[in-house]
């Protein structure tokens, strides 16, 4: 089972969305869009790697992407705008909390690692929120834009064309991060432990050690993503930390498909851009045909939510998956009720 | 002296009205885990459903009390689609699908909900009201009422999963499913006679919390990680761990909200929650080994 | 397989595009209105929507502004700053709207205050009442009738410790509008000699309360001060007075505690409570009840203090007049120092140095479900010395001072 190759086709996509500012429907607004949908793009790739590769799911992704945008929300609060700085700092801090989810929940399996991944991201979400360390509910606001070149003011990533380009080569990066590491040993035996952990184990590879490589890998993709965060949108607020957002990775790298990498972008593209469409426009054709418009509000989750059952139901590998992708593991024989421990 | 009457005793009784309330709806969800294999996020939205339907009942019988019987049946008609339809295809499956699935469930019922009736804030008028005079402080009549009825279903329940054959079958198939299975019980059934169960419990919760809470569509989405914790605490799969439970965490949280701010406390028990899954995994009464 | 990802990216690119419903016709103004449209403070925020239509009906019936007709495009900002932010972008960059009025939460206008002075739009704030506004947040384009947590402040300390009592509570809701208030009320109170002796928050759209209410007793204040709004202040209110303490002490609170049409359910509990608010359906002023007879009129119910919104459009399109043009600067300074007379509450002026709409308000007292003046408080008494990039709460601590 070798990972999915897509070879030169994402060449040809990254030109394209290299040149895609050209167009004169690219609006500044609609950049932001864009750049919102290739950051979680960026998210829910890393987020695969864990699930796709490791078979790992996680409940706990948002955590990751708050703590990154906190990190270069407070820097840049205080007036360090270079961005390699706040970008190195996301590095650290996500990478420390990352340590501690990572060595917590690979202790255990399945939901298990799945609950304490959620409660960890819980403990961080009440935190930001419930306390005013750090802005409280309303977060951290007005915040300046950061600097490409330290000390130049000049190179500040300032216009939805300059955020839109710094979101593209991070994500070429991630991605090319992503395919070595992938292509690597150290990826097939991820592979190797989400088919069958106990025999990788006998194998003689230490799971355990690998597992908490890859929760930390994922978690430092998602958290540079969600470093550039305030960098467009000029705040950070805990809403980044709910643990639906960590449910919304994981569906948009179920839309997109498990195991492909490239999947996940698409996903994640998706979610955004459907999300924005549907809020903006739903309430107003419920205002024309005589329904109340605020109920259009929540439309796009329940297209989400509907989508996300049927693919769970019928397409569990996805948009992309479905030739070459893996989906979550091999399926078991057993019924539900675990008698006997099996996993 | 005095703080203890005017302040204690009355958190106290908070965190017993609301432990009770709690027990109820961590109840069904730990029955489903440990029966399926499914932690079922989508509970809090029967929870809520609950008191939505509580909600259209009143407004056609004008009767609390009727709504208390006929929204949980209702709530547990649509339990038992879901199970049939959108549960049973995964049980073959890698659980964690269930678990990916049940937040899809969640995400659409609680979006129906809002296109249905609205993202308003909804009142249920308290069907008792008025209150006593009670520790030197006045209490509302109805959080007794609460706390009286929550304490009388679970004893309901208890009977009826040791005392009636059904109730005996559910616990037998939560323990080996297979063997029932070869002893000629129509597994598949009490599956879904279970689900549907669970989801009519979380809707008794639901509906008999609405007139404290006020009714909103997201008000499953506050309980369900509370109702999760409770689950663990007291092992998944385990009743009697999972009623004690309740009542520990909401007298913990009733408790801690007096040494410090209230909102801090959720800190104090998803420590309490993180210490409990690396330490000691199956909670206060859980089997070993569930997966582990 | 390539066809997949191709329909993927052909369909996100089709969403995208779908945006791109050109404007329809070329000479309409548009008007941003950003609030609350669901959750906990939706009746504001729809009320909100309310009023600034009112305003451009009228002047659209008179013919329109400088000879274009007004269009209103309302946005749910989710009462939080991070979609505030992402919907204040769509109405500046997207929708080229020339005054956007908003929000409903403090937080989240402060967040939109950050985007307008961005891209220099005209900003009215009917609602909001954070003191940073008007203080360190200020920018030239912002503009505001909402009486803020200091003057509530100043028009109201002096009468809770004459005429209700001396030892206050202050229970606020626990985000920036809540702290607000409860800092300038400490500040006015305990200026004025009296005896906070007690504060907490609870956060935003909290469901239960009663875990408060034992230090609350503990404390034995005479004078309960809440600031609160929407539906926590429904709950509140309700589990307040099941646990009998809303006979037990005198009730207070910010104008924005609980809007008129929701004050019938909760008649009784809220029986004696006193705020500082510039408007109410219930003063038989005259100036107010031509206001009200009109919006009931339109809408068939009556306005709230979001209904202030009305106010805002119409002070900027007679800037807008005065002027003879849309542009951001010019309107800006035309509406320094501006007045107008038979307002719903008689004669308001824009004060040059801060924005701030100076003008009379009344305290109320509810009795039996209605919102009755007591004694009407002059503009001047109110308004406070201007702080523009003065941080108001320096000096400020939280503790109590044992008496």
């Amino acid at each position: 089972m070798s990972s999915t190759r897509f070879g030169w086709r994402v060449w040809v996509v990254f030109a394209a969305l290299a040149v895609l500012p050209a167009f004169p429907f690219m609006t500044g607004y609609r950049l932001n869009l864009a750049f919102d949908a290739l950051l979680f793009g960026i998210v829910a790739m890393g987020l695969d790697l864990l699930m796709g590769y490791t078979g790992l799911v996680s409940f706990g992704h948002a955590a990751f992407l708050g703590l990154g945008a906190y990190s270069t929300a407070i820097l840049l609060e205080r007036g360090v705008r270079s961005l390699w700085l706040c970008l190195l700092v996301a590095i650290v801090v996500v990478g420390l909390y990352a340590l501690v989810v990572g060595y917590f929940a690979t202790t255990r399996r399945g939901i298990y690692f799945a609950l304490l991944t959620l409660i960890f991201a819980e403990v961080v979400y009440t935190f930001f929120r419930y306390t005013m360390t750090f802005g409280g509910s309303d977060g951290i606001q007005g915040l300046e834009a950061a600097w490409v070149l330290p000390a130049v003011p000049a190179s500040a990533i300032d216009s939805p064309l300059k955020n839109y380009y710094t979101v593209l080569v991070l994500l070429l990066l991630a991605y090319v991060a992503c395919r070595v590491l992938t292509d690597s040993h150290f990826g097939r035996v991820l592979i190797a432990i989400r088919e069958n952990e106990d025999r990788a184990r006998f194998l003689g590879y230490n799971v355990r050690r690998y597992k908490m490589g890859v929760c930390v890998i994922s978690a430092l993709l998602t958290g540079v993503a969600g470093a550039l965060y305030p960098v467009r949108l000029a705040n950070a607020t805990p809403d980044l930390l709910l643990w639906t957002v960590s449910g919304e990775a994981i569906v948009m790298v179920m839309i997109g498909g498990i195991g492909t990498l490239v999947g996940p972008v698409i996903g994640g593209a998706f979610f955004i851009v459907l999300q924005e469409e549907v809020s903006t426009y739903a309430p107003k054709i419920y205002q024309a045909v005589g329904l109340s418009a605020d109920k259009g509000v929540g439309l796009h989750f329940l297209i989400i939510g509907v989508i996300l059952v049927l693919i769970v139901l019928f397409m569990p590998k996805g948009l992309l998956g479905a030739v070459r992708a893996v989906g979550l593991r091999r399926p078991r024989s057993m019924a539900p009720a675990p008698a006997g421990g099996s996993e | 002296m005095d703080y203890v009457v005017a302040v204690l005793l009355p958190q106290m009784l908070h965190g017993l009205v609301f432990g009770a309330a709690l027990g109820l709806l961590a109840l069904g969800l730990t029955v489903i885990f440990g029966l399926l294999g499914v932690m079922n996020i989508a509970h809090g939205e029967l929870f809520m459903l609950g008191a939505y339907f509580g909600i259209v009942v009143i407004a056609l019988t004008q009767s609390f009390w009727v709504a208390l019987v006929v929204a949980p049946v209702g709530v547990a008609l649509v339990g038992a689609l879901l199970e049939v339809f959108t549960l049973r295809p995964l049980y073959k499956r890698e659980p964690l699908y269930g678990l990916i699935l049940t937040f899809g469930l969640a995400l659409t019922l609680r979006e129906i909900v809002r296109e249905v009736w609205g993202g308003d804030m909804r009142r249920i008028l308290e069907p008792i009201a008025g209150s006593v005079p009670l520790l030197g402080m006045i209490y509302p009549k109805y959080r007794l009422f609460l706390l009286g009825a929550s304490l009388l279903l679970l004893f309901g329940i208890w009977l009826f999963f040791t005392r009636t054959r059904a109730g005996i079958i559910v616990r037998a198939a939560v323990q080996d499913a297979e063997m029932l299975d070869g002893l000629g019980v129509d597994v598949p059934r009490v599956f879904t006679l279970t689900f549907a169960g669970s989801a009519a419990l979380a809707a008794l919760a639901g509906l008999l919390l609405a007139p404290i809470f006020t009714v909103v569509p997201t008000m499953g989405v506050e309980m369900i990680l509370l109702a999760f914790i409770v689950v663990i605490l007291g092992g998944m799969g385990s009743l009697g761990g999972s009623v004690l439970a309740a009542l520990i965490i909401g007298e913990a949280q009733s408790l801690f909200s007096l040494w410090m701010n209230p909102q801090r406390v959720a800190i104090a028990l998803f420590t309490i929650m993180i210490l409990v899954l690396i330490v000691r995994p199956r909670g206060l009464f859980g089997r070993e080994g569930v997966l582990e | 397989m390539v066809w997949k990802r191709c329909v993927g990216l052909v369909v996100g690119a089709g969403l995208a595009l779908g945006g791109a419903l050109p404007a329809l016709a070329q000479d309409v103004i548009k008007i941003g209105d950003l609030g609350s449209k669901v959750g906990v403070f939706e009746g504001y925020g729809r009320w909100q929507t309310y009023g600034v239509v009112l305003a451009v009906e009228e002047i659209n019936a008179k013919g329109g502004l400088l000879g274009k007709k007004l269009e209103v495009i309302s946005e749910d900002d989710d009462t939080k700053p991070g979609p505030a932010v992402r919907k204040a972008e769509k109405l500046i960059l997207q929708d080229g709207v020339k005054l956007l009025v908003g929000s409903i939460s403090s937080g989240a206008t402060m967040a939109v205050m950050d985007v307008t002075k961005k891209h220099k739009t005209l900003h009215w704030n009917a609602v909001s009442c954070a003191e940073f506004m008007r203080t360190t947040k200020f920018h030239p384009y912002y503009f505001a009738n909402q009486p803020d947590s200091r003057m509530q402040a100043n028009g109201m300390a002096k009468y809770i410790l004459d005429k209700m009592g001396k030892r206050v509570y202050l229970f606020y809701t626990d985000y920036a509008m809540g702290q607000s208030d409860g800092r300038q009320f400490k500040t006015a109170i305990e200026k004025l000699g009296g005896e906070v002796v007690g504060v907490a928050g609870a956060p935003l759209d909290t469901k239960d309360f009663s875990p408060w209410f034992g230090a609350i007793k503990a404390s034995n204040p005479e004078v309960l001060f809440l600031a609160f709004a929407g539906t926590d202040s429904l709950r509140l209110m309700t589990q307040l007075h099941s646990f009998g303490m809303t006979k037990q002490y005198k009730l207070a609170g910010i104008d924005c505690f609980l809007l008129q049409q929701d004050l019938p359910a909760i008649a009784e509990p809220m029986e004696g409570f006193v705020q500082l608010n510039h408007f109410s359906p219930y003063n038989p002023d005259p100036d107010m009840q031509a206001f009200v007879t009109k919006f009931k009129k339109r809408w068939g119910v009556d306005p709230n203090i979001a209904a202030g919104a009305y106010d805002g459009v119409i002070f900027w399109a007679e800037a807008v007049k005065k002027v003879g043009s849309f542009d951001a600067d010019k309107v800006a300074k035309a509406l320094e120092g501006m007045c107008m007379d038979n307002t719903h509450i008689g004669r308001q002026c824009i004060r040059p140095e801060d924005h701030q709409m100076v003008m009379d308000m009344h305290l109320y007292r509810v009795e039996k479900g209605k919102n009755l003046p007591i004694v009407r408080i002059a503009g001047k008494d109110t308004i406070g010395e201007p702080m523009v990039g003065k941080d108001p709460v320096e000096g400020f601590t939280w503790e109590i001072k044992k008496k």
